[in-house]
């Protein structure tokens, strides 16, 4: 069994496996399936200070290799979750990430003032393409990301923050040196890439939100290519995302040099999708004869 | 709840695009009537799997079957699917119906696809004291099936096809609201395409009609157990939502807008 230990701006996890925002709920339902204290960390659905219904369905399409979807950041909002949905997760001995939403600078202020000291960290999300606020204002350009980043980083005195990056930008590379300049302590990418899906019978897009986020294994290549990118250009920690579907996925991120990844889509496809990969990871490391996870990280080398 | 790897021991079609599989299950599950199951479609390109029905789950033998109808490229895979063939799946999923020991008259409303997922109630209840009045609905006599089943374990049965072409003409939400007076049912139970769901729902407040009703809807799904908040719809008079997936499949008809 190789060391997963995994240290992220001082926050411990047992390894380096978390679940994506939006996928895995606030774990309880994965938790009937399997006990997810096996997991290094779970991203929670998306939060905002007052609760949102989120988008009329048709929420999700399918392509080959990938799925839309466009929930809309429906959620309980986080006083709900506080009181219903932290014990909970906290009972489990993982990281909490509360992955975080809002309108304005004052929200996401606001929300990550509401959280500090409450979770491990707080995963700004400010890519959200499904919703008209869902923070993508702030995430295309690189002046705004900075700017809702130190709004953020001003509001929180204990918990790290993690600013989420679209990757639907010019440059993701600048973004997350934007972020780094606002005080992100760690930057996660990518977030989902806008697309559509068309009904060829209606002659209208089938998500009636018209666009989604694609995600899933299909984007995995442009997902390891971004994350190659920005831990070249920044000197925070990298959490890695986007189609990771097994151990041998997340090795790829992982050596581009993130310290972390996160699953989403993968959970839909395959509820034990996880644990296989924590499992895999440690039967690779042991076919290779290295001890440690942290003896691969960022081990990537360019062709000639 | 349970993610398995099951093996398919029969995949035929029924009548024209519509097809029963029935898979074999490595473990035994604890199953109620009405709930699903979430079926890959068995390549890698398809991510999303499946949701269906459960008709029947044979305890002995471990199996249970599914109806589907080709509607795209992943029924159509499915629908190729040989004997003996691996998928994974997670299951049993949703919550089901349940008959409340008073209730004592059931009324079971199918139409189309929708008959299917009611078996699953005639089968549970087969050795009780429940009596059933059954109203099936179909397009035409082409795809009238499963009517054996129904007869077998009812006190009455309607069919009704859209051209009349076999039995009665017309819907089976008309042919419940015809019997009704004969029937007086303590529960109702139906499952259909919205168009029916929303005719009884409109035809019971028009009528005065109280006795509760529950019906099983479809959503296009995420992750099948609750977690993503994809396949949700509205509660009646709120703005707030429910889970099709968690929550239901099965609801009260007065608790959702459908």
């Amino acid at each position: 069994m190789a060391d997963l230990h995994t240290k992220i701006c001082g926050v411990e996890f047992k390894n380096p496996v978390i679940a994506a925002s939006g996928t895995f709920g606030f774990g309880k339902e994965f938790n009937e399936i399997y006990d997810i204290s096996v997991l290094g960390g779970v991203s929670t659905k998306g939060l905002t200070l007052e609760p949102r219904a989120g988008n009329p369905t048709p929420r999700i399409a399918e392509g080959r290799g990938v799925i839309l979807n466009a929930v809309g950041l429906q959620n309980p909002g986080v006083e709900k979750f506080l009181r219903e949905d932290l014990d909970f997760l906290k009972s489990k001995g993982i990281v909490v990430i509360a992955n975080v939403a809002g309108k304005t600078l004052e929200n996401y202020a606001g929300i990550c003032a509401r959280l500090d000291g409450l979770v491990d960290m707080i995963e700004l999300n400010i890519s959200c393409p499904n919703v008209k606020c869902g923070g993508m204002a702030f995430g295309i350009r690189p002046e705004s990301v900075e700017q809702v980043t130190r709004a953020a980083k001003n509001s929180l005195k204990k918990t790290p923050l993690i600013v989420k990056l679209s990757p639907n930008v010019e440059s993701i590379a600048t973004n997350a040196l934007a972020a780094q300049r606002g005080g992100a302590d760690c930057v996660s990418l990518i977030n989902t890439l806008t697309g559509m899906v068309v009904d060829i019978e209606r002659r209208k897009p089938l998500i009636v939100n018209n666009t989604g986020g694609v995600a899933g294994a299909g984007i995995k290549p442009t997902a390891v290519r971004m994350t190659y990118e920005v831990c070249c250009a920044v000197n925070i920690p990298v959490i890695g995302m986007g189609g990771i579907t097994c151990a041998e996925d997340a090795l790829e991120f992982i050596m581009a040099g993130a310290a972390a990844v996160q699953v989403g889509t993968a959970n839909f496809t395959d509820t034990l999708v996880m644990p296989k990969i924590i499992d895999g990871l440690n039967r690779w490391l042991d076919a290779h004869g290295i001890a440690d996870i942290g003896a691969v990280r960022g081990t990537l080398t360019l062709n000639g | 709840m349970k993610e398995l790897n099951v093996k398919v021991v029969g995949n035929r079609e029924i009548v024209p695009g519509i097809y029963e599989m029935d898979i074999q299950l490595p473990e035994d599950i604890a199953f109620r009537c009405g709930q699903f199951v979430n079926l890959s479609v068995g390549d890698g390109a398809h991510l999303l799997r499946r949701p269906f029905a459960i008709l029947f789950y044979d305890r002995k033998r471990r199996v249970a079957g599914v109806c589907y109808q080709v509607k795209g490229e992943g029924t159509r895979l499915l629908s190729e699917k040989k004997e003996g063939d691996g998928l994974t799946c997670a299951l049993p999923l949703g919550n089901g119906f349940v008959i409340r020991e008073e209730e004592r008259r059931v009324a079971l409303i199918g139409g189309g696809v929708g008959v299917f997922p009611l078996l699953s109630v005639l089968e549970e209840y087969k050795d009780s004291d429940k009596h059933f009045r059954s109203y099936m609905g179909f397009r035409s006599a082409a795809y009238v099936d499963s009517f054996g089943a129904y007869d077998k374990r009812s006190d009455f049965v309607s069919v009704s096809t859209d051209d009349g072409s076999f039995g009665k003409k017309g819907t089976a939400v008309a042919a419940f609201f015809d019997d009704y007076e004969q029937a007086k049912p303590d529960v109702i139970f139906a499952c259909g395409p919205t168009p029916m769901l929303r005719a009884l729902k409109a035809g019971l407040k028009e009528r005065g009609i109280k006795v509760p009703c529950f019906v099983s809807l479809e959503e296009r799904m995420g992750c099948g157990i609750g977690a993503c908040l994809v396949c949700v719809c509205r509660k009646e008079g709120g703005a707030e939502n429910v889970r099709v997936c968690k929550d239901g499949p099965v609801f009260e008809i007065g608790e959702v807008e459908i």
